[in-house]
């Protein structure tokens, strides 16, 4: 790598630091509202800390880790230096400064109103300052990832753009139309509400513009851990990349449809119609379709691998594969735990099946696994992967990375399993404390001690991730240079659609308009659907 | 330049890229709008252009009809932020002066009743802007208070809520609501019989707009209330919030929660 090393290193090791505080309070929170601690005298320190868990996770440490690894994929795919590195420190630092004042306001008790806002519920404007400059610091991102796909661009007229920087800006310009929706919520309904401009607030339209956020805010996170399965998991195991065009195809469909999709959190909302929730019910199954695209060229991809590695016969190639390689086993984990997360998603995102599990414990299990699951371990699978380069260290493939990794697998299963069984029992979400003593909900009491030992696993693997990356030193000779796999055929010619953004960002902005279009008008113009607002944490 | 070297329409993945997304988002809104609508009755009844509004969400008539003339009881007022600002000096002066002529009788010289009224002092000045208002407009009854609300202008209100939001309450919350002090309905609620925790809304944890303070209030005046509530004799609560949290609970839970907010401070307790 060229200029970005320090950056790189600046983005993880933030984005894992808070990522280390946040599952503390993860797992405090499960403690507390266990049969094994009394109840929390003060739900309030409950909702603080929740709020502060879900802030870091769903918005600093991912947005932290696609940054790092956008600037990193830019210098090793395109194998020239970064441009624009002092506008990426001051992203850098922009994010770094509003994850602080956020955290400060959250940590004061002044923000407990969780990282998805909830008007009319209203916070201290500092919070949303705090989360907009967070915003703002991955634009400048966004930015730089354009910028300097377009100078290589200039550089190799007609060439094809490497898979992995494909990805990189596909993840950027979904972000970028994705967290338009938030930022306007905030900019102008929430903060002239926090700012005291304004005692009512339209809660409706308000859900309406996160829910354009929310969900494809799970894509963006999700791209990172895409590109590692498509970049980086077939040359880890020694095979090659079944088909470079099924993973643009997939890439540019999560672009196209993951945007305008958002409503499906919606369905218990009165305020958008019942038609426009099928539309987006529907919209939300076409994007399985990349996911089941990913699946099958990534499996396809490790029984090339098995197969190179002699394994014959129908499943002959799967014992052949290279088990004791924590890429190998990272990425069969994230499978498993995509299978459950992503069937659990499927029926969430059922309009009627989802009345069973709405703003149950199920939906918790759900995300915990397909985002704290199948993606976060792909995200320690890119930190591995990316630390010799980073830091000179040798190769981190040892005993401890691969029981950091079965330790992260089997306590997520322990903590979300229990998660979904007592969601579809009607345990709600977002408790402060359940009240064992009742004989109704007495019998379920052993599943939040489950998760509570789940969550204790997970704290256990992240000390020790953390412990494995602070420990790696610099060797001699300086380990070999980063490639990324090789497609099976390589050297194929890629149709001009998916080296290029235009069709597809057009696409999804048409579709957005679409599906989000008239919900939006409708609601900013009817009159009288504002409520007061509701000061958390004192005037 | 061959034709899928170019981002146009002769380009087939162009093309059939455009094709199918539209193709697939007409059939989900004609499954949407049209074909779920015809299913159900309610949605038909009016004819296909009017399913194809409700789908949307447009709704035939948003805003409730206004509230029957009949409906007495219920509360009209609105409480907003800008009722909780501490009054100015001229404000507080007007207040005492109504207050001593109107409400001391009963509420004490100090806003402390002796009379199993509830206290005035230090409560919050929305508090009782609304309650006033309420009997002004024969939302709660109470032959006394009907009377009096009846001549006060809302300045004098205002004033009254500003006189005594300046006087010193009858007693500060105990620093902690723990296990020893503290019954589990006012700490915690029961979230199964969804009866709310007291200090949620009441101060200790949160306070919410509109919500009283009720530390050191009469004994019998917060059982007479909270059993006012429970049988809906009183209803000017909004959203019915007090009649839903009283209504499960039993006589000697209502007791007990009043007994802790009418417990003054023993002899030596410092406070």
């Amino acid at each position: 790598m060229f200029a970005a090393k320090k950056l790189v290193l600046a983005h993880f090791w933030v984005a894992f630091a808070g990522f280390l505080l946040a599952i503390l309070l993860g797992e405090w929170q499960m403690y507390v509202r266990s049969p094994l601690h009394a109840w929390v005298n003060n739900p309030e320190h409950y909702y603080r800390s929740v709020t502060a868990h879900g802030t870091v996770m769903a918005y600093v440490m991912p947005t932290l880790v696609a940054m790092g690894f956008g600037y990193a994929i830019t210098e090793l795919s395109l194998k020239r230096p970064l441009i624009g590195v002092r506008w990426a420190w001051a992203g850098f630092w922009l994010v770094v400064a509003g994850t602080v004042i956020a955290a400060a306001t959250v940590a004061a008790g002044r923000a407990s109103v969780l990282y998805t806002f909830y008007p009319p519920m209203i916070a201290s404007p500092f919070y949303y300052i705090g989360v907009v400059l967070v915003v703002v610091g991955s634009w400048i991102w966004v930015a730089l990832m354009s910028i300097n796909l377009h100078a290589w661009r200039k550089a190799n007229p007609g060439a094809t753009v490497p898979l992995a920087m494909f990805g990189n800006v596909t993840g950027a310009y979904l972000w970028a139309w994705t967290s338009v929706g938030a930022a306007v919520e905030v900019l102008l309904l929430i903060l002239p509400a926090a700012l005291g401009l304004k005692s009512t607030i339209d809660a409706g339209l308000s859900r309406v513009f996160f829910s354009w956020t929310l969900h494809a805010i799970v894509y963006f996170w999700l791209m990172p851990a895409y590109i590692a399965f498509y970049s980086i998991v077939p040359r880890a195991i020694g095979g090659r990349l079944y088909s470079d065009t099924m993973a643009r195809v997939a890439f540019v469909l999560f672009l196209v449809f993951s945007m305008p999709i958002g409503m499906h959190h919606l369905f218990a909302d009165p305020q958008v119609g019942a038609g426009f929730k099928f539309v987006h019910a529907a919209m939300t199954a076409m994007v399985s379709v990349p996911t089941l695209l990913t699946i099958f060229t990534i499996t396809a991809s490790v029984e090339i691998a098995g197969r190179l590695r002699g394994g014959t016969g129908v499943l002959g190639w799967v014992k052949a594969l290279p088990w004791d390689n924590p890429v190998m086993l990272a990425v069969t984990f994230s499978f498993v735990m995509l299978g459950f997360g992503g069937a659990g998603g499927i029926i969430n995102m059922s309009y009627q099946l989802n009345e069973t599990v709405h703003n149950t414990q199920w939906v918790t299990g759900h995300f915990h696994l397909i985002f704290g699951g199948a993606i976060v371990i792909m995200y320690m699978v890119i930190a591995y992967e990316l630390w010799p380069q980073l830091t000179g260290c040798a190769p981190l493939r040892g005993g401890a990375v691969k029981v950091q990794l079965w330790l992260w697998f089997i306590g997520m299963l322990v903590l979300t399993m229990p998660w979904h069984l007592v969601g579809l029992l009607g345990m709600p979400r977002r408790m402060a404390y359940y009240d064992y003593s009742n004989p109704v909900l007495q019998p379920q009491a052993w599943t939040v001690t489950m998760s509570t030992v789940g969550g204790l696993v997970l704290v256990v693997s992240t000390v020790l991730f953390v412990y494995i990356l602070a420990r790696a030193r610099r060797v001699d000779p300086a380990p070999a240079p980063f490639t990324f796999s090789l497609a099976a055929h390589a050297g194929e010619r890629t149709p001009a659609a998916l080296n290029t953004f235009g069709l597809w960002v057009a696409m999804m902005i048409g579709l957005t308009i679409v599906n989000y279009g008239y919900p939006i008008a409708q609601l900013a113009m009817l009159k009288e659907t504002s409520v007061p607002v509701i000061q958390i944490g004192g005037p | 330049m061959e034709n899928g070297d170019r981002i146009a329409w002769g380009n087939p993945w162009v093309r059939w890229s455009i094709v199918w997304l539209f193709v697939l988002t007409v059939g989900a809104f004609l499954v949407g709008f049209v074909l779920l609508p015809s299913v159900h009755r309610d949605y038909t009844a009016g004819g296909i252009w009017l399913a194809i509004c409700r789908a949307a969400g447009l709704p035939s008539n948003w805003a409730p009809p206004p509230r029957r003339e009949s409906e007495k009881g219920a509360t009209s007022v609105v409480l907003l932020p800008a009722m909780t600002t501490r009054g100015s000096s001229d404000a507080i002066g007007r207040g005492a002066t109504l207050a001593l002529q109107q409400c001391s009788m009963c509420h004490g010289a100090q806003g402390l009743s002796e009379a199993n009224a509830p206290n005035l002092a230090g409560q919050y000045p929305e508090v009782i802007i609304k309650q006033l208002q309420d009997y002004k407009r024969g939302d709660r009854g109470g032959s006394f208070m009907l009377q009096i609300s009846r001549n006060l202008s809302d300045r004098d209100i205002e004033d009254v809520a500003a006189y005594y939001d300046s006087l010193p309450k009858a007693r500060t919350a105990p620093a902690r609501y723990d296990e020893a002090t503290a019954p589990a309905l006012v700490r915690v609620g029961d979230p199964l019989r969804n009866i709310a925790p007291c200090i949620a809304c009441h101060g200790g944890t949160d306070h919410k707009l509109g919500a009283p303070w009720l530390e050191g209030m009469p004994k019998e005046y917060l059982v007479v209330q909270l059993r006012d509530f429970q049988t809906g004799t009183r209803r000017n609560d909004s959203h019915a919030q007090m009649r839903n949290m009283t209504r499960e609970m039993t006589a000697a839970e209502t007791e007990q929660v009043a007994d802790f907010y009418a417990r003054r401070p023993k002899e030596g307790d410092g406070k």
